[in-house]
């Protein structure tokens, strides 16, 4: 459970300790008439006036608070007990209880509530006796299929199997491990089910159909002060607030309970708005450089305060180019791409350096001029194509909406030439393909999909962010193979973002590898591959990591948070060739030989070896 | 395709059921109905008026034949005569049917075009006075009762300032305009709580969508930033808002109920009111059913159109 706002939790215990007091209060009898006080306004003795029989109407409006908490209680703790008993038989009894126990209760909804709700008063007559039954009936469904769907999710959890392989009974699994966790949902819908039964209830005695006067009721108050309110609007008005007010207070309850128990709603930064900040100095072009980062780092907004997940990043690509970004997750390679993109998150901001793409300053342009880029001068290929395409359009619309975004093109033209974008990353039946929807593919042909939508406009840079990582492995290679065709036939220049060293053996002329959010070793490809001048470019090498870009096994430890960085090499906890020098000072990145730089004290030391790599226990 | 066909089976099941239920609840229910019926007022029923009327709704008979003679009657639109007047009851629920669809239809207009709009403006400056100050308006419309609204916007605006009638009905041929002020008010009451509704449902989507993988490749191709609102947040937010304003159309069917009676607008609801009130067993039995098959229709609308919307659907 994360926190509770325990506001709304005050308020509704506060209403409920009045209305659980209201008989030790000193207050008029409510049923007591004055004719000779009626419609009296408030006086010393009547808070809140009195009513059209000279009742009070404080002491109306608290016991009413009584009758209305209570018949929903009444109720819903009715429909909480039958309805966990019969969503639990239907998780657990097999399918003809489940049967029984969901399909019965569609039937209670094919009904509108207010509407079973009437019905049932032409037949039993109305007040509380009919009041309370027929409100359970009503909420039961809520709790039956809350109940249910919660024994569907932890009976297929690890522990209710680990329990039921030691042989413990249902009734016992049921017990201990599913009704605590079901508990919170149960919370939730209980609230929620009160604050509706509270204004069913009021409602239906304002009608006349529920609570049967004398008793007070909100609903049956309002219901009277209706026929006087031209010369008393304020008996009008206390009902109608205090109902308000209760109904204001349970669903304050019921959000708060629901930030608490699901963990997915709680509030996440978000929205479309976020650009670069277009105040950083500009340097001079850098010569034919397609992409030139330059001391580029980021900075994201968290609750604990600003952190730096990319510093100090300079990387240079030359069209034709491929450069492979490897690190592990967390690294800061895939905001290093979405910067390159003027992508980033909208709690991240570029805080220093350069971003340039095709000599044009990124941090210069406005969002109309960086969109006018995206697709044309550079163009991203994202991990999971599944998630990364839109599920409403056809993919050949979407493919369409690529060029559409860069050229005015009559509609045939644009299907045309998406078909045409299919075939080029060798989708067979590309016609019939345009009008598939993302989830009728597979995960290999998605994702050639997101290439063709990445290269409609011809791109000069491409970045890939692990395109491969979430297919398996004969696709991977697939999708590698063409990548590497595209790059042969177009002059493209390549920014491969990956956690996977191997994967990019074949395919990259460049590397850079990234750890905790800097480049620790940079240089061509081959000579990386040969006599790697980092220990860490040496353990991600001899290292197959695994697919969810996880730490490699033959590295110990975890990258170190943003906000926790030790203070000397930023590997050194991790490093099996750390010496004292390493933790004195935070090393540089220093040029060892021809466009070779290594943020290694001790790379003289592998010059001639490859480190080994091994590393700290 | 075949999905759809099993939908659709399947609501035409629970018309069944629901319809079986009415006929049965007010045959099984404790108590016999005609003399309940004629012992109103206190004084014990007369045998005789109650055998005459138990021969009139056909009591006296098995229950299996009344059952199937109910379901024929039924299938050519017969439900009965109103125990009250002698008058058919399915040309009366006629009457006033369209009357209670025309208020809902305009509530959920308005609805529609204040919440969507406005959860979107606050989805997209989140934390913004806009969006401050339009929560807290929506939690004030979640949190106060139709019927509350509705007695105060005739408390205000027909009783202090007197801008208004407190309520009624002209038809449409008799005085166009008129008949639309009429309808404003209790049109008003019912959407309050519907555009809050609107509004959150909007807005929470519209967070959510924006932060979809999907949105961001669309930004990547370089799509223009209205078109990306529009075709890819707004298209995908929509599904959720659009199922939540059936669901609650459908609530509304009998909802309107506490609104008509408020506003003293001759609806289908407010005849089932006063139905209940005189137990005329005919009426309340026509109302519910017709309302039910509303109902169950509705819904099965909205599974329909959300397949539409979303082609995952169609597939399950
Ligand atoms: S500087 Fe020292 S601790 Fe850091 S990688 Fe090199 S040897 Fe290891």
């Amino acid at each position: 459970m994360r926190r509770l706002n325990w506001l709304p939790v005050a308020a509704v215990a506060a209403i409920a300790i009045v209305a659980l007091a209201t008989p030790l209060l000193p207050l008029p009898d409510p049923l007591a008439m004055d004719i000779a006080g009626r419609l009296a306004p408030p006086s010393r003795a009547h808070w809140l006036g009195q009513d059209q029989y000279g009742r009070d109407v404080l002491s109306r409006l608290l016991w009413g608070s009584r009758v209305s908490l209570g018949v929903a209680v009444l109720a819903c703790g009715a429909a909480v007990a039958l309805g966990t008993a019969l969503g639990l038989a239907g998780g657990f009894l097999g399918r003809l209880a489940e049967l029984l126990a969901l399909r019965s209760m569609d039937i209670v909804l094919c009904f509108p509530p207010l509407l079973l709700a009437l019905l049932v008063v032409t037949l039993l007559g109305p007040g509380a006796a009919t009041l309370v039954p027929l409100l359970a009936l009503l909420y039961l469904p809520g709790f039956v299929r809350v109940v249910y769907a919660g024994v569907l999710s932890v009976r297929s959890q690890d522990y209710a199997e680990a329990m039921r392989a030691l042989g413990a009974t249902r009734l016992r699994i049921m017990t201990r491990t599913i009704l605590p966790n079901i508990g919170g949902p149960i919370l939730v819908q209980f609230s929620l089910t009160m604050a509706s039964a509270i204004v069913l209830e009021s409602g239906l005695s304002f009608l006349g159909l529920g609570v049967v006067p004398p008793a007070p009721s909100w609903g049956l108050m309002i219901g009277a002060a209706r026929s006087t309110m031209a010369q008393a609007p304020l008996l009008l008005l206390w009902p109608c607030l205090a109902l308000s007010l209760t109904i204001l207070a349970m669903n304050a309850l019921c959000d708060a309970l629901r930030d608490a128990v699901d963990p997915q709603r709680a509030p996440r930064p978000a929205g479309l708005r976020g650009t670069l900040a277009p105040h950083a100095p500009s340097l001079a072009p850098d010569g034919d450089a397609l992409l030139a980062l330059r001391g580029l780092t980021v900075e994201i907004d968290t609750p604990a305060g600003a952190i730096r997940p990319v510093r100090d990043v300079s990387l240079r690509l030359s069209p034709g180019e491929t450069l492979a970004l490897v690190g592990e997750s967390g690294s800061g390679k895939s905001l290093t791409g979405l910067a390159a993109m003027g992508l980033l998150p909208p709690a991240a901001r570029v805080v220093a350096g350069d971003i340039r793409v095709d000599g044009r300053d990124l941090r210069r342009l406005d969002e109309t001029a960086l969109r006018r880029l995206r697709g044309t001068a550079m163009a991203m290929v994202f991990q999971d194509p599944l998630s990364s395409l839109n599920p409403v359009h056809r993919i050949g619309a979407q493919i369409g909406e690529a060029v559409r975004a860069h050229h005015r093109l009559p509609a045939r033209a644009v299907r045309e030439r998406a078909v045409g974008l299919l075939r080029r990353v060798g989708i067979p039946d590309p016609e019939r393909r345009a009008r598939s929807f993302a989830h009728e593919l597979s995960g290999g042909m998605r994702q050639r999909a997101m290439i063709a939508m990445a290269i409609a406009n011809d791109p000069r840079l491409l970045i890939a962010d692990e395109p491969t990582t979430a297919l398996d492995t004969t696709v991977q290679a697939q999708i590698l193979e063409l990548i590497s065709g595209l790059k042969r036939q177009g002059g493209m220049a390549i920014l491969f973002i990956t956690h996977s060293l191997p994967v990019v053996a074949e395919i990259a002329d460049t590397l850079a590898v990234m750890y905790a959010g800097e480049i620790v070793e940079q240089g061509a490809a081959a000579a990386l591959f040969a006599r790697p001048l980092h220990p860490y470019t040496a353990a991600l090498l001899a290292s197959v990591p695994g697919e969810d870009g996880a730490l490699p096994r033959s590295i110990p430890g975890t990258v170190p948070a943003p906000h926790d960085l030790p203070p000397g090499c930023r590997f050194a906890p991790r490093c099996a060739h750390r010496r004292d020098a390493c933790e004195a000072a935070h090393p540089p990145l220093a040029p060892v030989g021809d466009d070779r730089l290594t943020r290694c004290i001790r790379w003289r030391d592998f010059a001639g070896t490859r480190p080994s790599a091994e590393t700290a226990a | 395709m075949a999905w759809a066909i099993r939908r659709v089976g399947l609501s035409i099941l629970l018309i069944w059921i629901a319809a079986s239920i009415v006929f049965l609840a007010i045959r099984l229910v404790p108590g016999d109905p005609a003399e309940l019926l004629m012992a109103q007022g206190g004084a014990p029923a007369d045998p005789g008026a109650v055998a005459a009327l138990h021969t009139q709704l056909g009591l006296d008979r098995p229950m299996a034949a009344q059952y199937v003679d109910s379901f024929r009657r039924l299938l050519h639109g017969d439900l009965g005569e109103s125990l009250q007047d002698g008058t058919p009851v399915a040309g009366e629920i006629m009457r006033r049917l369209p009357r209670t669809l025309e208020l809902i239809g305009t509530a959920a207009a308005i609805a529609l075009l204040i919440g969507v709009p406005a959860g979107l403006a606050a989805a997209l400056r989140r934390g913004g006075a806009f969006d401050r100050a339009s929560s807290a308006v929506s939690t004030l419309g979640l949190a106060t009762p139709i019927f509350v609204i509705g007695t105060l916007i005739v408390l205000i605006f027909a009783q202090l300032l007197r801008w208004v009638p407190a309520g009624g009905y002209v038809p449409l041929a008799q005085a166009p305009l008129r008949h639309f002020g009429l309808l404003l008010m209790p049109a008003c009451a019912i959407a309050f709580g519907l555009a809050s509704t609107m509004f959150r449902m909007t807005r929470t989507a519209v967070l959510d969508v924006s932060q979809r993988d999907y949105v961001r490749t669309a930004r990547a191709k370089g799509v223009a930033r209205r078109r990306v609102l529009i075709h890819h947040v707004l298209r995908n937010a929509l599904m959720p808002v659009v199922t939540v304003l059936a669901l609650q159309l459908g609530t509304l069917l009998g909802g309107t109920v506490l609104v008509e009676y408020v506003f003293n607008y001759p609806g289908l609801s407010g005849m089932l009111v006063d139905a209940v009130n005189a137990r005329d067993y005919p009426e309340v039995e026509g109302i519910v059913l017709v309302i039910s098959i509303l109902f169950v229709t509705l819904n099965l609308a909205v599974d329909l159109l959300y397949a539409a919307l979303d082609p995952r659907v169609r597939q399950g």
